[in-house]
C-alpha cells in the first residue's frame, strides 16, 4: 500500500504511442508499474512494450478495469482527455505535459471536484512510491524505499531532494510532484493531508518556491492538523521579481507569494525551514528519519 | 503576455465598455495631431510595459500645444523603469467624480476566476484595500457557469452601489469578465475606473495580461506576441523554446527546471552574482542545447558557465552532445561545470568530459557550484 497508488492501481497511459508516451511507458513497466492499456485515438489494436492501445478510454477501461491514468498527450488535447478519462470512470489522473492554458486548468480542477477524482499536475514529474510503483517520468535511478514523504512544486527539484535523502541512507515513503503552474489540480495541504494518514511516512519534506498561496496554505493546515515533522525548502530567494501579478492579485492574496513570507507562515506552524537542499540530509538524520535509525 | 495599455483599451472599446477618445504617437509632431482632434486637456501616457507607470512620473496631461510638446519631450526615448518609450498615448482628459476599481485574475489556490470590485481605486488602491477591507469586495466564479448580471449586481450592492449607476457599473464589469475570458486572461483589470460628474463611468486605464499558454490558440485575436518582448536575448529564448532571463552578472546558468534553476541562483548569488537564467524545460535535444549554449555564452563578460540538468523527460545524453560539440565548434574559452543526474547518467558525463566539462556526479547543487566557484579561482 502507499499514498495514491496501491497493489489494485491499474494504469492507463494516455498518448501510449507517442515518442515520450512510448519510452516512458517502458521505464514505468521496468520499475514495476501495473501499465494495463494505452490510448491513442486511430491507434486501437496496437501493442506498446506489451502493453494493448485502444482508441478511446471508455475501451480501454471496459477491456481491462484501469483506474488510474498519466497523460503524455500535447497540451491543446489535454482538456478534452481529460474529460474522456473522468466520463470513463478513472479516479486518479496525472497530468505530465507542461504549457497547458490557465482556463482549461480552471476546468479540469472544477471538473476533479465535482466527480471526485484525484488529479496531479499540470507540469509535474508525477508520483513514485519507492519499490512500488510509479505514474510518470521520475528517474527511478535517484530513490530508494523509505520513510519521508516528499512533495515538490518544482519536478527537477523533487529529483534532488529525493536523491540527497538516498544518499543520506534516508529513503522515501512517496515523492509527489505537485505540478509548477498557477492553478494546480491537487493543493499542497490536500497532498500533505495524504502524507499525515499514511502509516509509512515518518516525516515529510515540502519543497516549495516563491510565488503563489500554496505554501502558506499549507501553513494553516500544518499548524491544525500534521503531527509529523516537516521540514520545508523555498526556492527563489535571489529570483527577479517575476511579472506583477496586477493590483488584483495583491488583493486576493494580501502578502503571500515572497520567500520571507513563506518561510515566516511556515516556521509560525512548526516547520523546520532548510536553507538550502543539502540540508535536508542533516535534518532527516537528526529526526531519526534514516532507515537505519 | 501583457497587453500594452492601447492594445487593452481597444478591445474594451469593442466590448462596450466606455474609453476616452485617444491616439498614439511617436513623436511630438505626431501627438499634436492628435490632440487636436481630441481638445484640450489630454493625457499622454507612456506605452511601457511596467506596473506602477504613473508613480514612475510616466503619465502627465498637457492642458495647451506648448505644455503637450515639452511633456512629449520628457517621455518620447526616455527610460521608466528601465523600458525605453517609444510611443505615447494621448487620450483626452476626463471630469473625475471618483476613482473606482474593477478587475478580475485567477485565484490560483482555488482553481477559479475572482471578480474585484472597490469604490476606491487609483495609484494606491492595495493599500486602500488594506485600510478598509469594506470598500473592497470580491467573488469567485464558477469556470463552468460563468459570471452573470445579477454576480455583477450583487458584488457592486456590497460596496454601497445604488440607483442608476448600478446598471451601468453592472454592464462594464459583466463586459470587462467578457474580455477576461475571451482573451483567456490572467489579469484584466481597470484601474481607475472614472465616475464622472454626469454620472457615467470611463475605463481611465485597461489592463490585460494573456495566459502565455494560450497565445498560440489566440493567434490573429491578440496582436502579435513578437512586440511585447523588450530584451533581445529573451526574445531569442522564446524563439528557440526555452525561458531566458537576462540579468546582471557574470555567471551563465542552464538548468531543465525552474526550480532548480532557482535554486542554482540561490546558492551561486551567496558569493557570485549570475549573468542570465535559461530553462530549458522538458524538450531537451542535441540542437537545443547547442542554441542554449549560443544563447546564455552571447552574453558579454562571462566567466564561467553552471548547467544544471535531470534525465527524467529529457534525453541528457543527447544534450550533452550539443553542449560539447558548440564547446569544441566555437572553441569556448570559459570554464564550463555541469551536474547531470538520472536516466543514462554515466554515458552524460562521459561525453561532457570529452569537451572538457568538468563534471560533478554527487547529487546537491551546492557540490556543483563549489566546484564553479574553483574554476574561477575563488576557494
Amino acid at each position: 500500500m502507499g499514498v495514491l497508488i496501491d497493489d489494485n492501481t491499474k494504469v492507463l497511459v494516455q498518448g501510449i504511442t507517442g515518442r515520450i508516451g512510448s519510452v516512458q511507458t517502458k521505464w514505468m513497466l521496468e520499475y514495476g508499474t501495473n501499465v494495463v492499456a494505452g490510448v491513442t485515438p486511430g491507434k486501437g489494436g496496437a501493442e506498446v512494450h506489451g502493453v494493448p492501445v485502444f482508441d478511446t478510454a471508455e475501451e480501454a477501461v471496459r477491456e481491462t478495469g484501469a483506474n488510474a491514468s498519466v497523460f503524455f498527450v500535447p497540451a491543446p488535447f489535454v482538456l478534452d482527455a481529460f474529460y474522456e478519462n473522468v466520463d470513463a470512470g478513472i479516479k486518479f489522473i496525472v497530468i505530465v505535459p507542461e504549457h497547458i492554458p490557465v482556463h482549461d486548468v480552471m476546468k479540469m480542477k472544477e471538473t476533479a471536484r465535482r466527480s471526485g477524482v484525484v488529479a496531479l499536475g499540470p507540469t509535474t514529474p508525477g508520483i513514485l512510491v519507492p519499490g512500488k510503483g510509479k505514474l510518470g517520468i521520475m528517474p527511478a535511478s535517484l530513490f530508494a524505499p523509505g520513510k519521508v514523504a516528499i512533495v515538490s512544486r518544482s519536478g527537477t527539484l523533487s529529483y534532488e531532494f529525493a536523491g540527497i535523502l538516498s544518499d543520506n541512507g534516508a529513503g522515501q515513503s512517496v515523492v509527489v510532484g505537485m505540478g509548477a503552474d498557477p492553478v494546480v489540480l491537487m493543493n499542497l495541504p490536500e497532498i500533505l493531508k495524504l502524507f499525515e494518514e499514511d502509516k509509512h511516512t515518518h516525516g515529510m519534506i515540502i519543497v516549495g518556491e516563491v510565488g503563489g498561496a500554496q505554501e502558506e496554505m499549507a501553513a494553516e493546515f500544518i499548524a491544525a492538523h500534521v503531527t509529523k515533522p516537516v521540514a520545508a525548502y523555498i526556492a527563489g530567494k535571489l529570483s527577479p521579481p517575476g511579472k506583477r501579478m496586477g493590483h488584483a492579485g495583491a488583493i486576493v492574496r494580501g502578502k503571500a507569494g515572497t520567500v520571507q513570507g513563506k518561510h515566516e507562515a511556515l516556521q509560525k506552524a512548526g516547520v523546520h525551514i532548510l536553507a538550502s537542499p543539502i540540508e535536508a540530509g542533516h535534518w532527516v538524520k537528526k529526526h531519526g528519519l534514516a532507515n537505519n535509525a | 503576455m501583457r497587453l500594452h495599455e492601447h492594445e487593452a483599451a481597444d478591445i474594451f472599446e469593442k466590448l462596450g465598455i466606455p474609453v476616452p477618445r485617444r491616439g498614439l504617437a511617436s513623436s511630438p509632431e505626431e501627438a499634436r495631431l492628435v490632440a487636436k482632434d481630441l481638445s484640450y486637456p489630454v493625457m499622454v501616457k507612456a506605452q511601457v510595459l511596467v506596473g506602477g507607470r504613473g508613480l514612475a512620473g510616466g503619465i502627465k496631461d498637457a492642458k495647451d500645444e506648448e505644455e503637450l510638446e515639452k511633456v512629449c519631450g520628457q517621455l518620447l526615448g526616455k527610460e521608466i523603469k528601465g523600458l525605453k518609450v517609444e510611443t505615447v498615448l494621448i487620450t483626452q482628459k476626463v471630469p473625475v467624480e471618483r476613482e473606482m476599481y474593477m478587475g478580475i485574475t485567477v485565484d490560483g489556490f482555488e482553481g477559479k476566476p475572482v471578480v474585484i470590485a472597490s469604490m476606491e481605486g487609483g495609484v494606491h488602491i492595495e493599500k486602500a484595500a488594506e485600510k478598509s477591507p469594506g470598500a473592497v469586495a470580491s467573488v469567485s466564479v464558477d469556470p463552468f457557469f460563468g459570471f452573470h448580471p445579477y454576480h455583477a449586481r450583487g458584488l457592486l450592492r456590497q460596496i454601497g452601489m445604488t440607483g442608476p449607476l448600478l446598471g451601468k457599473a453592472t454592464g462594464v464589469l459583466t463586459q470587462l469578465y467578457k474580455a477576461f475570458s475571451r482573451y483567456e486572461a490572467l489579469i484584466c483589470e481597470i484601474n481607475p475606473l472614472a465616475m464622472t460628474p454626469e454620472g457615467s463611468f470611463m475605463a481611465l486605464d485597461a489592463v490585460l495580461e494573456v495566459d502565455d499558454s494560450a497565445v498560440g490558440r489566440l493567434k490573429g485575436v491578440i496582436p502579435d506576441p513578437k512586440t511585447h518582448l523588450e530584451n533581445p536575448l529573451e526574445k531569442k529564448g522564446k524563439e528557440i523554446g526555452v525561458t531566458y532571463l537576462d540579468l546582471d552578472g557574470d555567471i551563465g546558468i542552464i538548468s531543465s527546471g525552474a526550480g532548480l534553476g532557482m535554486t542554482s541562483m540561490d546558492i551561486i548569488g551567496d558569493k557570485l552574482k549570475p549573468a542570465n537564467f535559461l530553462e530549458t524545460g522538458g524538450g531537451i535535444t542535441e540542437e537545443l542545447l547547442y542554441r542554449c549554449m549560443e544563447l546564455v555564452t552571447s552574453k558579454p563578460g562571462l566567466k564561467a558557465l553552471l548547467i544544471n540538468v535531470y534525465g527524467g523527460i529529457n534525453p541528457i545524453h543527447e544534450g550533452a552532445k550539443g553542449v560539447v560539440r558548440f564547446i569544441k565548434e566555437r572553441d569556448l574559452k570559459i570554464p564550463v561545470v555541469a551536474k547531470a543526474l538520472g536516466n543514462r547518467q554515466e554515458e552524460t558525463w562521459e561525453i561532457l568530459r570529452s569537451g572538457g566539462v568538468h563534471v560533478v556526479t554527487e547529487t546537491p547543487t551546492e557540490k556543483a557550484v563549489e566546484k564553479l566557484f574553483e574554476v574561477v579561482g575563488m576557494v
